[in-house]
């Protein structure tokens, strides 16, 4: 039996919607612990992890590990009926045949009850390991995502190139190339404007801008982006939702097609 | 020697040899086109040895029950009619010249009549380009349709088939020549009839086993034309050509074949000759021949006339007998699969005899003698088919008996060549792209329910699927390692 009860629905509705670009279906593994996703998409070169911590809810029940099997337009079908500031419940049984979606609107006394139904997907798990990252930036997630739109014009690939003098993001297309450069860049007043760059050897990896692009479809979740890079390994494009819950996604660099 | 016949004059014209053509004209000026004749003259082609009493009358088409003429001769017999037509592609027309002084006596005659109309009897083109063409054909088909078991007198006989068609020349006929007709009539009518003598009066009564025995003498002595030799016999008979090399000799083969018996129309009574109906009504005779395919193949109209034309006109060049023609196709074509003398002469037999039958003979009729045929041919089967194996291995010699004949070597040879048919149909629909299988209804039906439910099943997962997604779908990965490289499976 599950039960969590979301105090804000646009939480989920702007996870679920940074997810549905990249995948179709996916389970959501329930447990006590929380509620978590991982998934891949069609081509295997990114992958979507995502974490709702137990605190995360209020309250929340998880007696058995349950995994719901979610299309996710369809499960954005029936979030698209909630108002942001709706309480959100999911309900569950232990073999669940269907999601039972509660919306209450905190203004007045309505409250709008959906049932999804589920489906069987047949998943692996990749085991992703902590890593030490030579390159970490934090940056505003609106930045973030301006840079990728912006290169995208250009070229559909992106080399980002981390320094001690700070991070470049360059691209070369047809009708030229161009660069975004980014220093470390602190203010106390405005903290959400923070650049931070740490950096224990320089780096330098070329990625699919569609994808970032897509990536960045998590912006509304969160004001800052965390983008960790190392050497032969797949970039980390982590948001914090609240508390420790988070939507990490990974993209494996493009190596030797250069031209 | 030139003679004019117009359909309705016909019967007056006089015979005389007649390998040269006369005309009948009915234009009336110089300059400006008459209208056109409602009533062309017509070209026939008749028999020297007629005499001058032969005359054009309408008798009843045994086959068809409809009124046809044909010329009886007191002296030589009947004769039939065979309309040859100008294929529809080119189409011809007949310049009908008059040469003065060569007409005979009634030829002048009318020629006076004429021009006392004012007609001007001079040079006519003719737009149809029928040439008709007579043949004898053997009196007994003239008086079928005898379906009863008592004995009659032949006048009775003659009475109810003059009864069945009051409008026709029959008693008229009967009374030419002083009975010779009449004569040649019961002649024949003995030949498929038991007859008893009550006292001076011959009585008849009509036999099937006479009938069929002799429809088959006929067909035995009937050598096929080239058309019918090649669609009936060395169609039927071929043996799928599964190499490119057998299909060159078999062509080679049918070639020397047409060039050796081009004569056969006029040579037998019953071969590719014909009645004419009433003028404008296509000929019957293609009609029959389609009826009578037992092969799929149809003849087309054009074909069969161009065929039947140059068969009539050509003249033999090099006269190659029956045997001859068979040995040459054995020593050409591969011998995978190859008819023996004695199947092809079969199949011989029975295209000539299915032939006259669907020409000459009634339907009901036919169907009984065909019956009668596949009946006899049964029980002698056994107790032949060893003697006859024997003959098939050495050289063909034709079984002399007079009814039944074996066909069960032709049967196995048949459907062991429909066996080979559909082998190697199934292995060219197998191999042969080019050629679209033909679907039976289940198939399709079953092929359009797959594309159906794939077709559900890929809108269904087009639904489920974002913009986002499909978006990525087209993006480059070129060069972009799964992530299954980078972190291991979970246990």
């Amino acid at each position: 039996m599950l039960e969590a009860r979301l105090q804000q629905a646009n939480v989920l509705k702007k996870t679920v919607d940074a997810i549905k670009d990249l995948v179709q279906d996916c389970n959501f593994d329930c447990n006590d612990s929380g509620i978590a996703l991982q998934a891949m998409d069609n081509s295997h070169v990114a992958l979507v992890s995502m974490l709702l911590k137990a605190e995360t809810f209020q309250p929340y029940r998880c007696d058995r590990n349950i995994a719901l099997g979610v299309n996710l337009v369809s499960l954005t079908k029936v979030l698209r009926a909630a108002q942001p500031d709706d309480v959100l419940t999911m309900k569950a049984e232990d073999a669940p045949d269907s999601l039972n979606i509660l919306f209450e609107s905190s203004e007045n006394d309505r409250i709008t009850e959906y049932d999804l139904k589920l489906m069987d997907i047949d998943q692996e798990h990749l085991g992703i390991p902590d890593t030490e990252y030579a390159a970490t930036i934090s940056m505003p997630s609106a930045e973030f995502k301006r840079i990728c739109t912006d290169l995208m014009a250009m070229s559909e690939s992106v080399t980002i190139e981390a320094t001690k003098d700070g991070v470049k993001f360059s691209c070369t297309g047809d009708i030229g190339n161009g660069a975004v450069t980014l220093r470390n860049h602190q203010v106390e007043e405005k903290p959400k404007e923070n650049i931070e760059i740490e950096l224990t050897e320089p780096v330098s990896l070329t990625f699919s801008l569609k994808y970032l692009v897509n990536f960045c479809k998590a912006q509304a979740l969160s004001d800052s982006v965390r983008i960790c890079l190392s050497n032969e390994v797949p970039l980390l494009v982590e948001y914090l939702v609240s508390g420790q819950s988070y939507l990490r996604f990974y993209l494996a660099p493009k190596i030797g097609d250069e031209e | 020697m030139a003679r004019t016949t117009r359909s309705k004059a016909a019967g007056a014209s006089t015979a005389e040899a007649s390998n040269s053509i006369s005309k009948t004209s009915t234009s009336q000026s110089k300059y400006a086109l008459s209208p056109e004749s409602a009533n062309p003259p017509k070209i026939f082609i008749l028999p020297k040895k007629a005499t001058k009493e032969a005359r054009v009358v309408s008798l009843l088409n045994p086959r068809y029950s409809k009124p046809t003429r044909y010329l009886v001769c007191p002296e030589t017999g009947i004769y039939e009619f065979t309309r040859i037509v100008a294929p529809m592609s080119t189409p011809r027309s007949w310049l009908i010249e008059r040469r003065n002084g060569t007409g005979d006596v009634l030829q002048e005659k009318k020629e006076q009549k004429k021009s006392a109309d004012g007609a001007e009897f001079s040079t006519y083109i003719t737009k149809g380009a029928d040439l008709y063409v007579s043949t004898p054909i053997d009196p007994l088909f003239l008086k079928s349709s005898q379906k009863r078991a008592l004995f009659v007198p032949a006048d009775d006989h003659f009475d109810r088939i003059q009864q069945a068609a009051p409008d026709l020349h029959l008693w008229e006929v009967l009374r030419w020549g002083g009975g010779r007709v009449r004569a040649l009539l019961e002649a024949r009518m003995a030949a498929v009839c038991e007859t008893a003598q009550a006292g001076d009066e011959r009585m008849f009564r009509f036999s099937e086993e006479k009938l069929l025995a002799e429809v088959l003498g006929k067909a035995r002595r009937m050598v096929l034309p080239s058309s019918l030799e090649e669609k009936f016999v060395t169609r039927v008979l071929e043996a799928p050509v599964l190499g490119v090399k057998r299909e060159n000799t078999a062509t080679t083969t049918t070639a020397v074949k047409s060039d050796s018996q081009p004569e056969t129309p006029t040579e037998t009574e019953a071969p590719a000759s014909s009645s004419v109906p009433e003028s404008g009504t296509s000929t019957p005779r293609i009609e029959s021949a389609e009826s009578q395919s037992s092969i799929s193949s149809t003849e087309t109209s054009a074909s069969l006339v161009s065929e039947a034309s140059t068969a009539a006109t050509s003249v033999a060049g090099t006269v190659i007998t029956e045997e001859e023609t068979a040995t040459i196709t054995t020593a050409e074509l591969a011998p995978a699969m190859q008819a023996s003398d004695e199947v092809v002469r079969l199949q011989r037999l029975r295209t000539a005899f299915n032939f006259i039958c669907s020409s000459y003979v009634p339907p009901s009729q036919a169907a009984v003698l065909k019956a009668r045929l596949q009946s006899q041919s049964q029980p002698q089967a056994e107790s032949q088919s060893q003697q006859e194996k024997k003959a098939a291995n050495t050289t063909t010699t034709p079984t002399t008996t007079t009814t039944g004949v074996d066909f069960t070597p032709l049967e196995t040879y048949l459907s062991e060549i429909a066996r080979l048919r559909a082998e190697a149909a199934a292995a060219r629909s197998a191999g042969d792209y080019s050629r679209k299988r033909v679907l039976d209804d289940e198939e399709l039906a079953e092929r359009a329910e797959k594309k159906r439910r794939k077709e559900e099943d890929e809108t269904k997962k087009k639904a489920g699927e974002s913009r986002g997604v499909r978006d990525l779908k087209k993006v480059n990965t070129q060069g972009m390692r799964k992530m299954s490289d980078f972190f291991k499976k979970k246990a």
